[in-house]
């Protein structure tokens, strides 16, 4: 090894971090908006009102009857309960193993199609989560191959600095830029590393049997649904008869379900509908527990009697569902929840300030042309590190502006997204470098804190949106911050120049 | 894992983390005018990690084997964010704040 092994590290962490930052920020980001999914969804759809108790029998048959009139040819339906943070009944139905799906939200009351305004909710940041709204195998590997190139850049990283205790409580925010920047790099990545080894390593695991799918594709040799029913995932699927049989009636179905499980029903589905073979599996929520998996009973659909229980899981099915459930953290309280949350934002700090610094530490000295290289790096790290959380709040703005009846108004928000996320990466281009920080970084607090009162404008004054309104404040007054700072390095940096210049010229 | 187990779980390392700060050579001597003393250090070091263990021992009890090390794991991460923002701007707050935290531990106890 020419350069010392430390060295050889330092390198592997700054380029592997530098490739994968980009990606792993978005993923970063909005992953951490999706420890609060549904709420997110609950206001961005704010005509659906929360009630305390559902009925879920009704709920089931209500959903069913939806999907007979509108579905009558899918090989399976599925009915999500009501629930208060998915005030709801959610129809889907299948029609191809493949993908083609279909989706319709119904009151939990009349099971007419709910007056919501057309959304993705939440769903769109946990969709990009780990696709980045692409088509959704690339990208998954996309996500996926960056995930693990950011744990080797987690791990060369520990190596690499070599002061983990020594620095550990450091922060050195009025000594050189470069100084404070490291050190806010190594205090949002050292104090929660834990968090960042857990969930980069989890994210790759949940994802796992599509990354390396061979051990599954030559044990079950193109029946790999099997493989979920025997590790203890879901029950078997039972072939269609092909001839049609008249189901019996679901409530006595459902009762005698929840007389087996104590935790509420999540979601009842019907594969094969209409067939005399047809199956009727009840899932339930999780129960509280680390492992990420939803009891299930199968029932003969026509007969009524019950097929199949998943039994407790496997052990290596238990460990992945573990990590799964770690990853997602279903489990976690408000409280823990809000820990979740800062673990999160550190995660999206640690890689932004790693992709500044890398920039401030090549920064050109005096006034010289600057290479391509470092233009392009600093204009992507405006443009993502600013453009995606202007993107987000412009995404909030447009649920609340975009008119509701508009057709493919769903589209028109994301659109709105992408948009504004990339006016925000091309306008900095045409700023001098040094000011399109502090520029972009007021923007980005402008249009969160317009969110609030744009919203009470449109829908008028609700207490349940408190805390949303509170989060949309609290960013805007970080990206005020952060302006502030940015917009003061470089008064003192023009003073400074200003100085050197008098004094050459004196 | 209500609430109140978390904010035990989190007083406690925030005590545990703050005299782990304060018994290091060059956060001390900030706080601590005059010269270092290897005695007092020594002193931190023990109750800042007496208070670490006692957390972990408050999560494990209050939120079990299962979830118990990751709430202590969250509680250090979000309580050593604080030292830090701590001692970076008020410095003088984190000798008050961590003698403060350890009765309002022992108040939250109580309703565990």
């Amino acid at each position: 090894m020419k350069h010392g092994f430390r060295q050889s590290m330092a390198w592997l962490h700054t380029w592997a971090g530098l490739i994968t930052g980009w990606v792993m920020f978005a993923v970063f980001v909005t992953g951490t908006a999706t420890y609060y999914k549904s709420d997110i969804s609950l206001w961005m759809r704010p005509e659906l009102r929360a009630q305390a108790e559902y009925d879920v029998v009704r709920a089931a048959e209500l959903g069913v009857a939806h999907l007979k009139v509108h579905a009558p040819k899918a090989m399976a339906w599925f009915v999500g309960m009501p629930q208060p943070d998915k005030p709801y009944i959610g129809a889907y139905w299948m029609v191809t193993p493949d993908g083609e799906f279909g989706k319709a939200l119904l009151n939990p009351d009349t099971g007419a199609p709910t007056e919501a305004r057309a959304t993705q909710g939440g769903d769109f940041f946990y969709r990009f989560h780990f696709e980045l709204q692409m088509l959704p195998a690339l990208g998954r590997w996309i996500v996926g191959i960056c995930a693990m190139v950011l744990l080797v850049a987690l791990i060369s990283g520990i190596v690499t600095h070599r002061r983990i205790f020594a620095d550990f409580f450091t922060f050195r925010r009025s000594k050189s830029a470069q100084r404070g920047w490291l050190d806010a790099h190594n205090v949002t990545g050292v104090l929660a590393l834990p968090f960042h080894l857990m969930i980069t390593y989890t994210g790759i695991v949940s994802l796992a049997l599509m990354y390396m799918p061979w051990g599954m594709v030559s044990a079950y040799k193109g029946d790999e649904l099997r493989f979920y029913v025997e590790s203890g995932q879901m029950p078997t699927w039972r072939a269609a008869e092909g001839k049609p049989a008249e189901p019996a009636p679901l409530g006595p179905i459902i009762r005698r379900a929840q007389a087996e499980v104590s935790e509420p029903l999540e979601m009842v589905s019907i594969n094969n509908p209409g067939d005399a073979n047809a199956t009727v599996v009840a899932v339930f929520e999780e129960p509280h527990g680390l492992a990420h998996r939803h009891p299930q009973i199968a029932f003969h659909a026509v007969t009524g009697e019950v097929v199949e229980r998943t039994g407790p899981l496997k052990p290596a099915a238990h460990a992945y569902t573990s990590f799964v459930g770690l990853h997602e953290a279903h489990f976690a309280g408000p409280a823990l929840r809000i820990l979740f949350f800062l673990s999160g934002l550190m995660g999206c700090a640690a890689i932004a300030t790693g992709l500044v610094l890398w920039t401030v530490a090549r920064a050109p000295k005096g006034v010289v042309r600057l290479a391509p290289g470092w233009r392009l790096v600093h204009a992507l790290n405006i443009g993502t590190i600013l453009g995606l959380p202007i993107g987000m709040a412009a995404l909030f703005l447009a649920n609340r502006l975009v008119p509701v009846e508009w057709a493919a108004r769903e589209s028109w928000e994301g659109g709105v997204f992408f948009g504004s996320w990339l006016l925000a990466a091309l306008i900095p281009l045409a700023r001098p470098h040094r000011r399109a920080w502090s520029e972009m970084s007021y923007v980005a607090a402008l249009l969160f804190l317009a969110v609030p009162p744009v919203d009470w404008v449109r829908m008028g004054w609700r207490t349940d949106f408190l805390g949303f309104d509170a989060a949309m404040v609290a960013l805007a007054l970080v990206f005020l911050f952060g302006a502030r700072r940015l917009g003061r390095h470089e008064g003192q940096r023009r003073e400074a120049t200003r100085t050197t210049g008098d004094l050459a010229r004196a | 894992m209500t609430p109140v187990a978390v904010s035990l779980t989190s007083l406690l390392s925030f005590s545990g983390l703050a005299c782990l700060c304060l018994s290091m050579d060059r956060h001390g001597r900030t706080l601590f005018h005059g010269r270092p003393s290897p005695r007092r250090d020594r002193a931190f070091r023990v109750a800042g990690w007496l208070f670490i263990a006692l957390a972990f021992a408050a999560a494990v009890t209050t939120a079990d084997w299962n979830f118990g090390p990751v709430q202590w794991l969250g509680s250090l991460t979000g309580a050593a964010l604080f030292v830090v923002a701590l001692m970076s701007y008020r410095p003088a707050w984190i000798r008050p704040a961590a003698i403060a935290a350890l009765p309002l531990a022992i108040a939250i106890a109580f309703f565990v």
